[in-house]
């Protein structure tokens, strides 16, 4: 799967999370989950168990401690995909 | 877990060897603040801290104590009401380390100070997950040291005033199943006046508190696991809210 392919998966998952529409429709990978996307912390375990779902990989908790954007997101997962 | 730098650790000895040093100045004034200027009544209070002081007795595991959140007084009220203050300069470790919102007290250095020498761990909620990891592992490097820390179960001041299930703080259970035998003591604060949330309870009210300590069991794991044993622990909170209820009618 390319980084591209990733990306799209990952943007569609965040989606249903986001409470700033207008940054989501210009979002790349330097995009903050958090402080842009106004996405709720609580739900960033949300989203991360969706990746695990749809990637089929595990994701620990300090895995979880470096995704702060969604190339961070998407890094991770290329990551685990790898291993 | 841990993995806290040398650095770090040694930052939070020196925090708790001037909290503890200072102790006299600021437990039994922050005590009197709430029994005398605040007027807040505990009820059944002796016997709350009676049980707290047989379950600490009883038992050497790392205590978290896990809270619902209605005011920003929150912890202080609740470490007040199972240990008094006078118990707590002698048992300082018992007195919990506590981790507020950052921003409500950023503006103002003095505040901070006194927010370290209070057994504070500020954590910007919702800011870098580097920081958010490094607040956990704190508290999860101070609990096996033997220390008792208070963390409140839902992510944030209930805005409905009821325990809200679907917003579990997932710190709860990511240290639950990371410190060794580490067990929750879900606590239910509410004062009589306490219709939602607000900063502080009101002056002079009469605050209702019980304890219970839960074990969380869950089958699945990495961040699935610490979210089953969050959702756990806020689910027994809000129960515990609803035999409040059940018994006030």
């Amino acid at each position: 799967m390319s980084r591209e392919d990733v990306f799209q998966k990952v943007m569609e998952i965040i989606k249903p999370f986001v409470k700033n529409e207008d940054v989501f429709q210009q979002a790349n990978e330097s995009t903050n989950i958090l402080q842009d996307l106004k996405v709720n912390s609580a739900r960033l375990v949300d989203i991360i168990l969706n990746f695990e779902d749809e990637f089929d990989v595990e994701v620990e908790d300090e895995d979880a401690d470096s995704v702060n954007t969604v190339g961070d997101a998407v890094s991770l997962i290329m990551e685990k995909l790898a291993a | 877990m841990t993995g806290l730098s040398f650095g770090f650790r040694c930052g939070l000895v020196v925090q708790r060897e001037v909290g503890r040093i200072l102790g006299i100045i600021w437990i039994i004034p922050m005590a009197w603040l709430m029994e005398f200027f605040m007027k807040y009544r505990i009820k059944n209070v002796k016997d709350l801290r009676r049980r707290y002081r047989k379950l600490l007795s009883e038992t050497r595991a790392p205590i978290l104590i896990c809270s619902n959140h209605l005011t920003m007084a929150d912890s202080a009220v609740i470490a007040w009401a199972l240990g008094g203050s006078w118990w707590y300069l002698f048992r300082y470790s018992r007195l919990p380390w506590n981790i507020p919102e950052y921003n409500n007290f950023s503006f103002l250095k003095f505040v901070g100070l006194g927010a370290w020498i209070t057994k504070c761990i500020p954590v910007v909620r919702g800011g870098s997950r580097e920081g958010v990891s490094r607040v956990i592992k704190k508290i999860d490097y101070l609990l096996r040291k033997g220390d008792t820390a208070l963390i409140f179960a839902e992510a944030g001041r209930s805005r409905t005033g009821k325990v809200q299930i679907d917003n579990h703080a997932q710190a709860v259970g990511r240290i639950l199943t990371t410190v060794p035998e580490c067990q929750a003591l879900c606590v239910y604060m509410r004062g009589d006046q306490q219709d939602t949330w607000s900063t502080v309870p009101k002056r002079g009210d009469s605050i209702y508190l019980d304890f219970e300590i839960f074990k969380p069991q869950s089958t699945f794991s990495g961040m699935r696991q610490s979210r089953d044993v969050a959702q756990q622990v806020v689910a027994h909170i809000a129960d515990m809210e609803s035999r409040y209820f059940a018994g006030r009618k």
